[in-house]
């Protein structure tokens, strides 16, 4: 799999976990992705805040992160 | 947080709470004991049995405690197999009933008994005609749930009881949504048997309870004691028990004015939404529970919008949902003929007791800023 870059600030390389919350909250099939710090930005939450779910849907099984 | 899933549960009544913790505290009797602290639990669960036949048209002792919809539906089930032992069985059912009377019916017809899935309509209604034809000189029993859990649709239960009292085939239905909310009275339906669960109505988890008409033959669940007349051994969960009963004649008594209320809060949120939104779909027909909407959406995932939702602290469901790394879909959906993509874009939003007029626009914003951030479009321009 390329390497994916933010789509808001370029940040180079993002982790499975960024890849994974872009695709969990905004689309699965999504083409651009973000940081977690512009994702947080754009959907107006905290970044710990997405990190805790990050946590839950995990302990959920899911097998995006 | 603004809670309307309250088809999964329910916040349990305060008026309720106080009236079941002297249970949790200082009246621990066990109902069986002979002794003052035990008469008086017993007494309990006597008052609650009473309010629960008042409830729907039954006498107490067809009221029969467990420990929710999944057992009730269960025991009725494996009661009439074991019934019918050795003897030719056929069981009808629709396609669309909860999975514990689904998974119940696939187990049984491993073991020889004949099951009959019923198709529902685009509505999720089942037809009582289907019904009727689908009938066998062997058939003992037609399970019916009477509110779908996922579109809410009402089922035509007054005309399937009709053709199975005239037939004389027992007739199950699983009531656990409409118990407390929707008007309902066991004997002018002609129901042998009513599955209920208490946290659908303002009670506790862990509790519910089987409507068995008197006199129909019937096997034991669990042996051992003889509570439950001698049908369901085990010391009662009293505060449960306790707190079904007084949830329940609460329910009912404000049952008419809780139906409107919740019908207007769903009406105004497919307005809401409709107005705001292209592409909303209503997922069944308008004969449903008054405060259950399932609504598709167009080009997003219902889970995605639910997640969104629980950042914002807003609890909805999905019926399509990745629960350990599978896609599980909607059987109920699927059912009514959505396509998988329709299925997946959907939500459930189920208002209960303590949702206001407020909560609902600020669901309905709520609802269109994350299908904009979804799909990356400004808000204003939807
Ligand atoms: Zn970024």
């Amino acid at each position: 799999m390329s390497k994916k870059n933010c789509y808001v600030c370029n940040k180079q390389g993002l982790s499975r976990k960024e890849i994974g919350l872009t695709k969990k909250l905004l689309d699965e099939n999504a083409t651009r992705f973000y940081c977690i710090d512009c994702l947080a930005e754009y959907l107006e939450v905290d970044k710990e805040f997405l990190l805790d779910k990050i946590e839950e849907f995990k302990e959920q099984g899911c097998t995006m992160f | 947080m603004i809670y309307v899933d309250n088809a999964a549960t329910t916040k349990l009544s305060s008026s309720v709470l106080d009236k079941v913790l002297p249970f949790m505290a200082d009246e621990y009797g066990n109902p069986s004991s002979l002794y003052s602290i035990g008469v008086k639990a017993k007494r309990a669960i006597d008052v609650a049995r009473n309010q629960i036949a008042i409830a729907i048209g039954a006498s107490p002792n067809e009221i029969l405690f467990t420990s929710g919809g999944s057992e009730s539906n269960n025991w009725v089930f494996q009661s009439i197999k074991d019934c019918y032992h050795n003897q030719p069985l056929h069981i009808i059912t629709t396609e669309i009933e909860h999975h514990s009377v689904l998974n119940i019916c696939h187990e049984l017809s491993k073991n020889g008994v004949e099951i009959t899935f019923i198709p529902v309509n685009r509505n999720g209604q089942v037809s009582p005609v289907a019904i009727e034809n689908a009938l066998k000189p062997h058939t003992r029993l037609v399970s019916v749930m009477f509110a779908n859990n996922e579109i809410g649709a009402i089922q035509p239960i007054l005309e399937i009881g009709n053709i199975l009292k005239e037939r004389q085939v027992l007739f199950h239905t699983d009531a656990v949504q409409a118990v407390g909310h929707l008007p309902l009275n066991v004997s002018n339906l002609n129901i042998n048997f009513l599955t209920a669960s208490a946290h659908k109505f303002n009670g506790i988890m862990g509790v519910g309870f089987l409507f068995k008409r008197a006199n129909i033959k019937f096997q034991p669940l669990i042996l051992g004691g003889s509570q439950e007349q001698n049908n369901r051994a085990g010391t009662e969960n009293v505060p449960g028990i306790v707190a079904m009963g007084h949830a329940l004649e609460e329910s009912m008594s404000i049952l008419d004015t809780e139906y409107q209320r919740l019908r207007k809060m769903t009406e105004l949120t497919i307005e809401g939404l409709k107005s705001k939104i292209s592409g909303i779909r209503v997922n069944g027909c308008s004969d449903r529970l008054p405060g259950l909407i399932n609504i598709g959406f167009d080009g997003i995932l219902g889970e995605s919008l639910m997640h969104m939702l629980d950042l914002k602290g807003i609890c909805v469901s999905t019926s399509a949902a990745c629960t350990a790394g599978e896609n599980k879909i909607s059987h109920v959906l699927r059912a009514i003929g959505l396509s998988e993509e329709c299925a997946r874009a959907s939500i459930r939003i189920s208002f209960g007791r303590y949702n206001t007029f407020e909560e609902v626009e600020m669901i309905v914003n709520a609802i269109c800023s994350a299908y904009a951030k979804i799909k990356g479009i400004s808000h204003q321009i939807i």
